[in-house]
């Protein structure tokens, strides 16, 4: 199986999902974006982070994300709420190359939060009737981007559920596609390892000079990560060290070379295995990597991690026996046969392969239909 | 009999699929065969010593060095953060390098 049923985007784009994207420019506007996206079914709510104070890179690699949620191909159609059309207009050029419909509604020139949501309502209301128009067609695999993600992992992460998602990455990259792994601290010590994928030198540099980075602000700042990573329920789980976690979370990556390496929120633009440089924690990591346009995540979890994200459809993989016991409710995929029956990792991995076009061709996963699922953009500097 | 998968020929720790508690036999599978006697309770997903390990020792899983022990650790120990410390992302350690 090398295709999946998608949806056709007029930037020749395919996405899994057919959502509404009501996204809010700032944080002042969220109130308004949560209650239309409560009223219109087919929408999801993109609260919006900062903006106003924000300087530099910290609110270019903001405002990018931002747009690149809203690119993301699972988006159909974007209806933007800002404060001011100053900033919304920031934020509608970026999008406005992808073709998508967009809307606008500023609450200033709306007369308030009353009109704003009624507008916001209509637009949401109109986009999410267009959309629903459109049906799934078959397109090849080199049009998925998959993110590659661990949370809550323990010692069977490293052991089952992250090679088999490793095996997925593989065969979406050798049928064209792309995936995407992140969470740079999560390399200490597996780092050399990585590198040595590295497709040329200028991309095993920087790869080495990000992972380095994120080591020397630990160690400027005098502070042990111990104390925050592994967490508290990666050691229940078994994890002892950064780098005993580091070896287990690389396997999510299979064994292609690595091509390209990319800010927080970066799209990547060639075929292959990309790594992109975020924080460890889930929400801001699958926040960086549904920017990055992936339309789907493969998340793997040991001892228990719920959360999804509103743009990328993500699929919940564990192989601790007892988590599929006790946290089914949250996992979509089991892959504890690998530690209890021998399962080989091939195998796990080939199944889930085909668990995931499914998914991709519009089967739902826990985190969707439970709407477990948090939005945030990481933060790279102060706000003034 | 309870199981615990060694990774690497070289690695000095297995990690156990099955709860045991002291004095439990443990079957090595993977890359190891042999049967280690669990010398504490130690709970699913953690790690038992399958050789001696001296303090200062590094700790081998997956073949690769994923810390340091901060004291002996016996055969069939349970190898954690009681015993073993990371080596990444010490910043506290700044002084002394």
């Amino acid at each position: 199986m090398t295709t999946f049923l998608g949806y056709e985007r007029p930037d020749g784009k395919v996405g899994i999902r057919n959502l509404v994207a009501v996204i809010s420019v700032m944080d002042t506007c969220n109130p308004v974006t949560r209650a239309v996206a409560q009223a219109v079914k087919g929408t999801v709510y993109l609260p919006g982070s900062f903006i106003r104070g924000q300087l530099g890179n910290d609110r270019a690699i903001t405002l990018k994300a931002t747009a690149g949620l809203c690119l993301n191909p699972n988006i159909a159609a974007v209806v933007i709420i800002g404060l001011e059309p100053t900033t919304t207009r920031e934020l509608q050029e970026l999008i406005k190359p992808s073709g998508k419909p967009v809307a606008v509604v500023n609450i200033q020139l709306a007369g308030g939060t009353i009109n704003s949501i009624a507008d916001g309502t209509r637009a949401a209301a109109r986009f999410a009737r267009d959309a629903s128009r459109q049906v799934r067609k078959l397109f090849p695999l080199s049009k998925l981007t998959v993110g590659l993600e661990c949370g809550g992992s323990d010692t069977t992460s490293g052991l089952a559920s992250n090679p088999s998602i490793g095996v997925v990455a593989d065969k979406v990259i050798a049928a064209g596609g792309k995936a995407v792994i992140s969470e740079t601290s999560e390399f200490f010590g597996a780092e050399h390892l990585f590198a040595e994928r590295a497709a040329n030198a200028a991309v095993k540099e920087r790869f080495l000079c990000e992972v380095n980075e994120a080591e020397q602000d630990i160690i400027k700042q005098g502070v042990d990560l111990r104390g925050s990573n592994p967490t508290p329920d990666n050691i229940r789980g078994g994890l002892t060290t950064i780098e005993e976690k580091a070896l287990g979370a690389m396997a999510k990556a299979g064994s292609s070379p690595l091509v390209g390496v990319l800010g927080y929120g970066e799209m990547p633009t060639r075929p292959g295995l990309h790594f992109m440089n975020t924080p460890a924690p889930a929400v801001e990591s699958i926040t960086g990597l549904a920017a990055a346009g992936c339309q789907i995540g493969l998340f793997s979890t040991g001892v228990g991690n719920p959360i999804g994200h509103p743009v990328m459809t993500v699929v919940k993989v564990s192989g601790n026996r007892n988590t599929i016991d006790t946290f089914w409710d949250n996992v979509d995929f089991d892959v504890s046969s690998v530690l209890e029956k021998n399962e080989t990792i091939m195998s796990a991995g080939n199944r889930l392969y085909d668990y995931a076009i499914g998914v991709a061709s519009g089967e739902m996963t826990t985190s969707e239909v439970l709407s477990v699922h948090e939005s945030a953009i990481s933060r790279f500097g102060l706000s003034m | 009999m309870a199981r615990a998968f060694v990774l690497s020929t070289s690695d000095n720790v297995a990690t156990l699929v099955d709860p045991v508690r002291i004095g439990d036999a443990v079957s090595l599978v993977g890359e190891g065969s042999a049967i280690v006697n669990a010398k504490a309770e130690i709970a699913y997903g953690h790690k038992l010593a399958t050789r001696a390990i001296a303090k200062g020792e590094a700790i081998l899983k997956y073949g690769k060095v994923i810390g340091q022990a901060t004291q002996a650790i016996s055969v069939g120990d349970h190898v954690h953060v009681h015993n073993v410390e990371a080596l990444r992302g010490r910043g506290d350690k700044r002084e002394a390098s």
